[in-house]
Parts: C-alpha cells; structure tokens; sequence
C-alpha cells in the first residue's frame, strides 16, 4: 500500500501528525500526546508508517515546520520509521534520543500534565529495548539496549521523585525498572530506588496510583522472597493481592505464585480449588505433600518442576519445606501410636522412623534419621527431647507439634 | 569566608596603586585574590603529593612547583603595595625590601609550612597577607627536599643542553626576544617552549646546591639553620624568573604576547595535581627525561591550528579545575584575544577572565621590582653552580635590570588599558577580533562549495560577529565550539535555532531560567534585554566567583588531605572538582551555547561527564561524543577512575595520532589511563613472546611488556608441566602461574592452554586454601568455559556451587548458579555431590554432611573443609539442645567426622569440644558423655587461634608457609 501512496498524501498524513503532538504539547494535552507517543504498540503498517516510508525526507519535515521541537519530532519519526521496519534496534535509538529531549522539556514544564506521555514514554523504552535486544541477540550481538534503557529510566526516576507534584509519577517508573532489574537479573540495582522511595518522609506511600503501589509492592516482596525475609514478603506480597484488581487473574496468579510458597513456609496451607483457579498446579503436590507427610511426594513435586521453580526463585524456598514435611509424618506416627498404645504415644522409637521412611522409598540410616530428629527439637518444630542411648524420640506431653503461627522455619 | 577579609583590602590597594600609576579605572580588584587562593589550594594539595611521590611522576611534583612562584608573586605584590603605596617606577627599590620582607616571617612560619598535613595552617595563615607569602615558601621549599632530588640527577645527565634554548633561564625571555618584533606565533610558541624549558633548567638548577640544606631541613623538622634560609631564600628570585620571565625582559611592543607565553606556561604547570598529566605536561616529562624531547613538541606547534589542539588538549581536561587552580588560563585566553591572538582559547569563565587579568598583571608587575634585585643577590652564585655555561648569562641578567627598570612601568601601562579597553567596553575594534573568531570563520568559509555560499556565510559570520560584540561575548564566546554555520539549504533553521541557543543560553544564566520551556513558542527577546540579562549574568557571575573561590578556600583543605597518596585520591579530587563545577556553570554556561542537558547534569553524573568534558558542538563532535556517552553507559557500573579517565580520553580525542605512542608512553607509570580500552588497537600491541626459559618469577607489570621477558604458548606448555611435577612448595608454583597467567594474557592467548593452566592454579589453590586466587581463578574459567573452551567444566561446575553455597550465601547466586547447570552437568558426580552437600546445608543435616565431606570426590571436600568448623559448631548446638541427657563423645566424632580415615581420633573431638565450651562428664560405664542441658548456654565460638589484627589468618605469613611448604 505504501507504494501507492503520493507524496502529497505522506506529507499530508506526517504534517497532520506532527500538527497534532505540537497541538498537544502547547496545550498541555497529557492524554493526547500520550496516545501520539505510543509507537511500539502500532501494527507493521499504519497510516503514518506508510507515509513515512513513502516521504523520505520526513526528518527535514519536521525539523522545518517545527523548529521548537526539532531535537524530538524528526527522532520520534525516524524510531517510528524503524519500528514499522522491524528495525528495533534503530528504532530503540532514535526514541531513546527523543526521548531525552522530552525529558528534557519534561523538567521543564511545572506541571505534571504531561505524566501520562511521561509513562508512556518509560514503557516505550523498556518494550523497544526488549525488542531490540531480541534483535541483537538474533544477530549474534551483545544486547545491551535493555540496560541503556535502565540508565535511561534512572534519569526519568530522577527527575520524578524529586518535591512536588511530579512525584506521583515515580512509582511507576520504579515498578519500570524493576522490571528491566528482574529481567537482566541485576536485582541489587532495585535497592537504590527503593530506599528512595520508602525513606521519602514528605510522600506517603499510599498516595501513589493503586498499580503502581500493587506493581511495587509484587516486586519488592519478590526481592525478600531471595532474600528468604518471609515474613516481609508475606506482608508485601499480600499488600499486593489485596489491593490487586480482581479482574486481573494473570496478575494474580503472578502474585500467588509467590504468595503461596511464602504462606507454606510460615506454615499456612492453600485450598486446593484456589491453586486449580489460578493454575498453580507446580504447588499441588507439594502442598499434598505437606498434608501427608510424604516425603517422597514433596521429592518428586521439587524434581519434577526444578527448572520452573528454580527460575522463578522459589525452589529454595520449598526446599526448606523438607523439614516440616518430616513434622507432620512424627506427627501422623505420633496420632497412629496414641490410638494403639495411649501410654506410650509421647515415646517415638526411631527404628520406626526409619521402617516409615523405607516404606516411602527413602533409604536412610539411623544416624541420619536421628540428626533429623535433632534437628526438628532445634528448629522448635517439635517439642521434646531424643535419648540417644535408647534410641527414643520423647514428645512433650502437652502441644508437641506447636504451630507455626506465621513464625518461620 | 571570613579569612578573605585582610586579603581583599589589600588587594584592593595593590590594585588602585597600579592603577593610579597608569591612569585608567581599575574595576575588579578582588580577583587577584581569587586567584592567589586557587594557586594555594592546588599548591598545597601538591606539596603534600610530592612528599610521596615517587620517581615517575615527579614530573608533576615539579609542576607544582613551578606554580608556586606565581602564587608567590601575586602575594608579595600585595606586601609591596600595603607596605608603600609607592608609584610603580618607585617600586623597583622596593623589590628588595619586599623580598627580605618576606623573608622574615618565612623563618617564624615554616614549620608550619613544611608539614603537609597541617593545610589548616596554610589556612589560618591566609589573612595575614605578609605571613602566606612565608607559609608558601615553607611549602614550596618542602619540594625541593623531598622531591626533587631524581631531578637534580637527571638535570646532570646533559638536560642543561636545551636544543633550542642558548640561554640559562630567561630563554624565552631575552635572547629570543627580538624574533618576538617579527612575530609571528612559530616563534612565540617556540619561545614558550624555550621559556619553559629554561624555566626548568633554572629550577631544578637552583635545587642543585641547596638540596643539601634542604634534604637535611626535612629530616631535622625544624631547621635553625640561617643559612639553609638563606640558600633556600636565594632560591625565590629564581622562582620569580620562572614564572615571570618574559615582562621582566621584554623590550619589544609585543610584551603582552610574551605575557602570554609566560602565563601560559605556568598556566599548564597548575594542573599537576589532577591524576593524569595534562598534555600540556608530557612534553615537560620527556623533557626532562631527555634532552631530545623539545623538538617532539616543536613540530606539532608550528600550525596555529595545532596550537589550538594543544591548547584544546589543556582545556577540556581542566573546565572543572578552571575554577579551582587554573586562574592563569582565563588570563592567557584574553591575552589571545586583545593581541593579534595565537591562541583560540576555550574561553570558558567570562567573568573570570578579566578580573583576573588585572590580578595578574599586578602581579607580573610587581614581581618585575622584585626580580631584578634578587638577580643581583642570585649572581654570585651562578657561577659556582655551572662554570660550564656560556658567557651569555651574566649579560642577560644585567639586561633584566635594564630592561626591568626600563620597561616595567611602559609594560603596565599599555597592557593594562588594551585589556581594560576590550574585556570590559568591548569595543569593536576590528583588531581585537579574537583570533578564535577568524578562525571560526575560516572554518565556516572553507567548508563552502560555491560563491554563494560562501558569500551567504560571510554575511552570516559578519552578523555573528556584530551580535557578538553587540552582547559582549565577543570575547568569551567560545568560538572554537561553536557550531558551525551551516551550508545555505539549511541555513535559516539553524540560524534560528542557534538564536534560540543563545536566548536559552541567556536564561540559563538568570537565575529563573525554567520558567518556560523551550519547546513552547519562543518570544522574541530584544537586544537591549539580552544585553541587560547578560549584564546580571556577569554580575551573577561575580558573586559567583566570590562564592566558588570561598569554596575553594574550603576545599583545598580537603584537596591536600586528600592529595596523601598520588594516585587515586586526585581521582577523587577530579570527581570534586567536577561536582564542584556545577556551581560556576551559571557562569560558564554562559558562553556555552550548549544548551542542553543542564539539569541532566544535576541527575546523572555520568552524562554530565559526557556534556561537561566536549563542548565543541561541530557535527562531527556531536557525533563523537554520543559514540562515547554511549561507551559511558556501557561501562557505568565501572569506577569513577575509568570515568573520569573516559573524560581526560574526551579531552585528547584532538590528539589521535598520538596514540598509539602515548599509550606506550603513558602506559609506562599511568596505567593508561587516558586511554579507553575499546580505542586501543589490541592487535598491534598484542605481544608476541620470544623468551625461551621456562621458569620466570612473576611481577606485576608496570610498563607494556617485553617481548624478550615474554614465553610463547610453547614454552609456557613446559613451564606448566614443569610447575605440575615440581617438589615445590605452594607459594612457588602460585609465583609460577600467576607468570605463566601473565604472559598467556600479554600474548591474548585464550585456549585449551589457558584453561589448563587456570585449572591447574585453581585446584592449587584450594589445596592450599587460598579461596581469593582461587575465585580469581574461577571466574576466569568460567568466561573461558563461556566462549568454548574445553575443560573439565563439571569438576568447576561444582566448585562453583559449594564456593556460592558456603562462602558467599548468596541465595541468589545459587539460585541462578543451580538454574544454569544443565541435564547433563546434574548428571555428574561431582555436581551432584555438590547438590546433595547444598541440601544437608540447608536443612541442617550434619549427618549427611560429613558422610559427603569424607566422600567428596575432586577436591570438592578441600571447599567444604572450609566450612567444617561452622557446621560442627552449628550441630553441637543442635545436639545440646535435642538431645538429653547425654549424647557420647564418641558418637559425636563419629557424626562430625573426627573420625577420618577409620581411626579413632576421638581425643581430637573431646579437645574440640572443650575449646567450644562443651561440658564433658564421665557416666558410670566408663564413657566420656557431653552434658547437653549444661553445654546448651555454654556453647560459644572460639577466636580462631590462628587469628590475626587484619581479619585474613591466610594472610599471615608464617602460618601460609607453615601450610603450603
């Protein structure tokens, strides 16, 4: 189609198009000139591509009729050139340096007006440099578009989080970052920003856009999940399912698929139809397994979704859950013996333990058996004491199996 | 700063007194003292620095130096005019009145001079005008002790023979003045190399016989000596010389031109503290290395255009430090402009330039009275120190005085007003277009295709020009980086946008300057209110001044504290100086008519660099320099040292082609670091190895690589499989490696080799337990592994999974560490030894543990031994807190692997347990048992016996050797 199209149509349609940004940014058409700016979503082919490939010159255009603007249009169209070209890593960096100017004219401005563009331009970057990263890695070159979008982001976070009413702004740019951080797996560059964002005395949190506070919330408890700060990821992590539009079910199950390892590990087990609704399925076993007390369940669960869990950072998590699987099979044996022998139910031989565990297919000896036991009495998941001349593991009479209470391991 | 006070009053009289003497209107007076504070501070900061600088780079001590007479001068100036406001022709009998004036409370306060670390007494000595004069001459006469006796050696070995230069010191100075009459720049330029040569021979000259006194001053800290004051007073005249050489004989109209090249001379000394040597000190190095080295820089002189670059190379490097120690710069940039100017200047401080040049001029003046006389007293002594010189020495000095009392006066009076008259009327005087404009011009016209063009770019040049001199920046405008007139087809934007440059510009400099954005129709502003913003500008500039130099008095403190080491605290020092930059960017962003990214500078340091360092806005430097603010980010997360050598790299990217020779050259002692790595041409530099011997000791390289010390693959095959049979302890075959590591790296070879030999130390290492070559190691193999080399990458693999899982405890590492092993790699021995070790850890089975450690294959179980204690002390908690009553020592050495090997060394753990805290007993059968209930609060971690004040037991000698041999 491009090629039918005459000289005169191009530049009518770029002319048209030039004309409606300056009219949104001398009128301080936040909207608008937020839906001018978004080019990554655009089809291959859209009026003005078309127009821009058949009128060449579409730089000197603009730079001629908009000389005010002439560090950001002729840019903005040649990244729009390149993307409908597919040439993503070209268009990445024409947009980049439009953007800087718009950055530039964004401090600039005392009003927040144009904060909606302001996003749209963070997104456009990190989508182009995703994209173009892909390009360059199809290329066999070193994709370093993502991380140049990060440095760029920093910028737009800087000149955000300052005092005043841009500030509103900033959470989205920081839940931006974050996601170029956990995709380029430079999560330790979070920390700055987030110290940014949380020591701020003259900005209450709550203040911010809902999403943003959801989006911030969902990442940051994903970094105490590394960190193994259950009880913090717990908190954030929940901040952010409540506060999460229900509609949303991807974004749920985005949260929940952290959520719930963090709630197992404090010792609270979900239902079954809540994993099914929300396609957690990688969970179901394990939690089984964590009813049962089936060892070799929760062995196989780990095995079996390794590489998933390892990737999303949960598979240390629920591998500590290990121990708490060996509480509830003491626990079941414990349930079975005071039934049998009620005199006898607070003394657990270990060679029976070991008898279990065989049946479950593991194979281990005494020693190790009896370190688990040890460890157990440790780690407060089971009162009481182990007599290692006889060989016995002697429960406390009164709550041998104490709650978790949301206490971690 | 309250300390100005005393200072700026008689500043303020030394300036009047000239200028009663010359009959014109003096405005600014203060700034003399601007800069006699930067000098201070740099001085100080350099004294420190070459207390401890070593050989190669007393270059730049010697810099420093060289920078103090200026400081001095401006100083004694001042004595002089507080002392009598005598006219100037009066003042030559006073030159020796204030020199001994000086002299005396020289004695009274140098102790206080002479130890580097007390800058708050260079500080506090600051008000009392006549006692810094003597407090600087403490400093300064510290160089001589400490630093400058390598220069007296190399003086001596035949660097007295300056090809160019006939004379002693005054070169530049005397003899060759009269070619000054012919003038054209060659010769200037060559004179100021002369100069400065001379210069250096005088100096170092006069270190010569007085090094003594001086070496015994520094080891006695307070001298009592008269006659080491004497000696080192006599030294004074010769600094005076030095920085001031060419008003004192300067019998030709063109004095201020001479002016110049004295300014510019000790201009580009005051820069040696900055880390890497402005290029304006390379040439001093080889100088003074060989006697050979002045017609180097000859050759690249001769082209004013090359003069320009040199310059260019000085200038972008030091816009940060203008505000701090550059105060001769601004003065020679105007120089430039009033005469028929040599030397296009980034002419970056406005303000500053003019003020200053009173200042100085005030102090060239009344250094000239002081010169003279001290020839005189200096006379005698020349004699004795080089018999071998010509007889043109003592004529020269007779001429000084001559021409001193002669010319001094006639000198002040008619640079004074032609400064006067162009830096602050601006006239348009058609003469006075700086050299820097035609030049501009040049450029713009040769760039033209046709006679239309050309003509249209006449009118456009000549319409620059008049709004330039219209606004008054036609002298400060920096013309070198301005943009260049674009060609007729496009001409009408840019003129536009360029009027839109300088109105942005303009508003940059009032204080509100964001009210509105630029991107919203611009109105068109009126001459008359330019010139009225301009006019505030300059004032705001002032105050600005004012306030940096109070800055300045501040941060010298910090800069010569910091100064202690050479090498990297100046880096530190350029990262200050750059921040501090932003303070007088409302004074420098006026002439910039870069308008872009101001606030960006404030919000990203790194871009900043990128901006700050090039100003030059030419297409092809615009494009340069986003090639290199691209390469910034790139490496962002690198130190402020590679940054900052990013900038240096910025500011010499006009000298290309001496590259690859500077990199040798400066590779030698500066780690080249004005050098980015993507720019070097790795290839050409590569070495290929010819030495033949296998055995070669390591030493860290400090200079590029001979081939003849360097084995090729060959032999380094040898030298490995000697150092895999060798007898030898640990220590050597670490020496060993890291030198065959060495010369794989210098010869780029990256194969099999390479991974072998990286293997081999690391398996090495963790034999001997030294994790930190061992994670050097390591991650050497694991690019290597990356890029396909083969090697036992499992074995390495599971290295690195026990190095994360129990020395960093990272969980994030692991995590990705686990994700990036593959089906196969889960498959082998090793690693799964590795994983099975990671799960015992993480649910705290020590059972398991010490099964695996006995079990581990490779030398997994060296890894893990380094984790024993922590985990036998973590399951002897467990166990006195699960276990009750008695758990048998027995059965613990058992579990916690005492007993290796099957024997029974159940003594070893009852030791151990007992050094932890544990309570032993003995029940009625016999055995030794752990009383759990009374170990489980006793328990605690013994202070590693082997522990030493600085945290590393493997770093205490002894007990490395006690291990590894």
């Amino acid at each position: 189609m491009a090629a039918y199209l005459s000289m005169g149509e191009a530049h009518r349609r770029i002319s048209d198009y030039l004309s409606r940004l300056d009219v949104a940014i001398s009128q301080s058409d936040g909207a608008d000139l937020a839906s001018l700016l978004a080019i990554s979503s655009a089809p291959a082919s859209t009026p003005l591509s078309d127009a821009l490939a058949a009128f060449p010159d579409f730089a000197r255009l603009a730079a001629d009729r908009f000389p005010h603007l002439s560090d950001f249009l002729p840019l903005l169209l040649r990244a729009i050139h390149s993307h409908s070209l597919r040439r993503f890593g070209d268009a990445y960096s024409s947009f980049e340096k439009a953007a800087s100017a718009f950055l530039q004219e964004f401090r600039n401005w005392e009003t927040p007006w144009a904060m909606e563009a302001m996003h749209i331009v963070a997104l456009e970057i990190r989508l182009l440099a995703e994209k173009a990263d892909r390009e360059l890695v199809m290329s066999g070159k070193n994709p370093d578009k993502l991380q140049a979008a990060g440095s760029f982001l920093m910028k737009v976070f800087g000149a955000l989080a300052v005092k005043g009413p841009k500030r509103v702004g900033a959470l989205y740019v920081t839940c931006q970052l974050f996601k170029i951080y956990f995709r380029l797996g430079t999560v330790n560059l979070c920390r700055s920003v987030i110290r940014s964002i949380e020591t701020a005395r003259n900005f209450d949190f709550e203040d911010f856009p809902v999403k943003d506070k959801v989006t911030y919330m969902y990442y940051t408890g994903r970094l105490e999940v590394f960190n193994e700060n259950f009880l913090v990821a717990d908190q954030k992590l929940t901040y952010a399912l409540m506060h999460c539009n229900p509609q949303s079910e991807s974004n749920l199950r985005k949260i929940l698929k952290f959520l719930i390892p963090v709630k197992l590990s404090i010792g609270v087990l979900p239902r079954r139809s809540l994993l099914e609704k929300y396609n957690l399925l990688e969970y179901a076993d394990i939690v089984t397994s964590l009813r049962r007390g089936d060892l070799r369940l929760l062995k196989q669960a780990l095995d079996r979704h390794e590489d998933q869990l390892l990737k999303c950072g949960v598979y240390l998590v629920l591998e500590k859950l290990e121990l708490q699987v060996y509480r509830r099979l003491v626990k079941k044996i414990h349930i079975i013996q005071r039934e049998k022998e009620p005199s006898k139910a607070h003394q657990i031989k270990l060679e029976v333990l070991v008898k279990t565990l065989q049946w479950l297919g593991i194979t281990m000896d005494v020693d190790e058996v009896e370190c688990i036991m040890a460890c157990l009495i440790y780690k407060n998941l089971i009162k009481g004491y182990f007599a290692h001349k006889s060989k016995v593991l002697v429960l406390s009479k009164q709550d041998p199996f104490p709650k978790l209470n949301g206490k971690p391991v | 700063m309250a300390s100005h006070g005393a200072a700026p009053a008689a500043g303020s009289d030394a300036a009047r007194v000239e200028v009663s003497g010359t009959g014109q209107t003096n405005q600014p007076a203060y700034p003399p003292f601007v800069s006699g504070d930067h000098s201070w501070s740099s001085s100080t900061g350099a004294a420190a620095a070459a207390a401890s600088w070593n050989y190669p780079v007393a270059n730049q001590s010697q810099d420093a130096v060289y920078y103090d007479p200026q400081r001095d001068v401006s100083v004694s100036g001042d004595n002089q005019n507080v002392a009598s406001s005598a006219p100037p022709a009066v003042q030559s009998t006073m030159g020796l009145t204030n020199a001994s004036h000086s002299h005396v409370p020289y004695a009274s306060s140098l102790q206080q001079g002479y130890n580097p670390a007390e800058y708050a007494n260079y500080y506090y000595n600051y008000p009392q005008a006549t006692n810094s004069c003597s407090a600087q001459q403490g400093g300064a006469n510290q160089h001589p002790g400490a630093a400058y006796q390598p220069l007296t050696s190399f003086q001596n070995s035949g660097s007295y023979i300056d090809p160019s230069s006939n004379t002693y010191y005054n070169a530049g100075g005397h003899q060759t003045a009269p070619g000054y009459a012919t003038s054209n720049y060659y010769y200037q330029t060559d004179t100021r190399n002369d100069g400065s040569s001379g210069n250096n021979y005088a100096q170092s000259y006069q270190n010569y016989p007085s090094s003594d006194t001086n070496a015994a001053q520094s080891s006695s800290t307070v001298p009592a000596n008269s006659f080491s004051y004497q000696q080192q007073y006599n030294q004074w005249p010769y600094y005076y010389n030095q920085s001031v050489p060419t008003p004192a004989g300067n019998p030709v109209a063109g004095s201020s031109n001479i002016d110049n090249t004295a300014v510019n001379t000790t201009s580009g000394y005051s820069y040696p503290s900055m880390e890497p040597p402005p290029p304006g000190t390379t040439p001093w190095k080889s100088n003074s290395g060989a006697s050979v080295a002045p017609p180097v820089q000859v050759p690249s002189v001769p082209e004013p255009q090359n003069q320009y670059v040199q310059h260019a190379q000085v200038t972008p490097v030091l816009q940060n430090q203008y505000a701090y120690q550059a105060p001769g710069v601004p003065v020679a940039q105007n120089y430039y402009a009033n005469q028929a100017p040599a030397y296009p200047q980034n002419n970056m401080n406005v303000n500053q330039a003019p003020l200053n040049n009173h200042g100085d001029q005030q102090k060239s003046g009344s250094l000239t009275t002081g010169i003279f006389s001290e020839n005189k007293t200096q006379i005698p002594i020349i004699p004795r120190i080089a018999p071998g010189f010509s007889m043109v020495i003592p004529k020269s000095e007779k001429k000084i005085v001559g021409a001193d009392l002669a010319k001094k006066p006639a000198y002040v009076s008619v640079s004074v007003p032609k400064n006067d008259g162009a830096a602050v009327q601006h006239g348009p005087d058609a003469r006075s277009l700086p050299f820097s404009l035609r030049n501009y011009a040049t450029r713009n016209l040769s760039r033209c295709k046709d006679e239309a063009q050309r003509a249209a770019c006449q009118s456009m040049i000549q319409q620059i020009t008049g709004k330039a001199i219209s606004n008054g920046t036609l002298l400060t405008k920096n013309w070198d980086t301005e943009p260049l007139i674009p060609l007729q087809e496009n001409l009408l934007t840019m003129t536009e946008t360029s009027s839109a440059n300088n109105s942005s510009s303009l508003s940059k400099s009032t204080p509100k300057r964001r009210l509105k954005s630029r991107w919203e129709p611009v109105p068109e502003e009126k001459v008359t209110e330019k010139v009225e913003q301009l006019a505030k500008a300059l004032m705001n500039g002032n105050t600005h001044n004012n306030l940096k130099a109070q800055i300045r008095m501040g941060d010298s403190w910090n800069l010569g504290k910091s100064l202690q080491s050479p090498h990297t605290p100046s880096n530190k020092i350029a990262h200050r100086l750059s921040k501090k930059q932003k303070m007088g960017s409302y004074s420098s962003v006026v002439q910039n008519g870069n308008a872009s990214s101001d606030s960006d500078k404030e919000k990203d340091l790194t871009k900043y660099y990128a901006n700050a360092s090039a100003l030059a806005n030419s297409p092809e430097e615009k494009k340069r320099r986003e090639h290199r603010s691209k390469r910034f980010e790139k490496s962002k997360d690198s130190s402020s040292k590679s940054r900052n050598s990013a900038v240096n790299k910025d500011a010499g990217a006009h000298i290309h082609t001496r590259r690859p020779i500077s990199a040798l050259v400066t590779g030698s002692y500066k780690d080249g670091s004005s050098l980015a790595v993507e720019d070097m041409d790795w290839d050409a530099l590569t070495v290929k190895g010819t030495c033949q011997e296998i055995e070669k000791r390591y030493l860290r390289l400090t200079s590029a690589p001979d081939p003849s010390t360097v084995r090729p693959e060959h032999v380094l095959e040898k030298a490995l499989s000697m150092v895999e049979t060798s007898q030898k302890n640990y220590l050597y075959k670490c020496d060993q490696l890291k030198s065959i590591r060495q010369d794989l790296t210098v010869q780029r070879i990256q194969n099999e080799l390479t991974v072998k030999v990286y293997e081999t130390h690391a398996r090495l290492a963790l034999q001997a337990g030294d994790l930190p070559e061992f994670n050097q190691c390591q991650s050497q193999l694991k690019r290597l592994y990356r890029e396909g080399n083969n090697g036992c990458y499992f074995e390495f693999a599971a290295y690195n999974l026990l190095c994360v899982m129990l020395h960093s405890s990272n969980k994030r590492d692991l995590l990705s560490s686990m994700a990036s092993l593959s089906k196969e790699a889960k498959q082998d021995g090793a690693v799964k030894h590795a994983l099975a070790v990671h799960a015992a850890v993480s649910s705290g089975n020590y059972v398991i543990f010490f099964k695996l450690y006995k079990q581990g294959p490779n030398l997994n179980s060296c890894l893990m031994d380094l984790y024993v204690e922590r985990m036998r002390f973590e399951a002897i908690k467990c166990m006195s807190r699960s276990y009750r009553p008695t758990v048998p020592v027995g059965y613990v050495a058992q579990v916690l692997g005492f007993l290796l090997n099957g024997d029974d060394r159940s003594e070893e753990c009852e030791i151990w347990l007992k050094a932890h805290g544990a309570v032993l007993s003995v029940d009625n059968s016999g055995e030794l048992q752990i009383d759990t209930k009374a170990s489980s609060s006793m328990l605690f971690m013994p202070e590693p016996e082997n522990a030493v004040a600085h945290g590393d037991a493997s770093l205490a000698v002894n007990d490395f050797f006690a291990r590894t041999s």
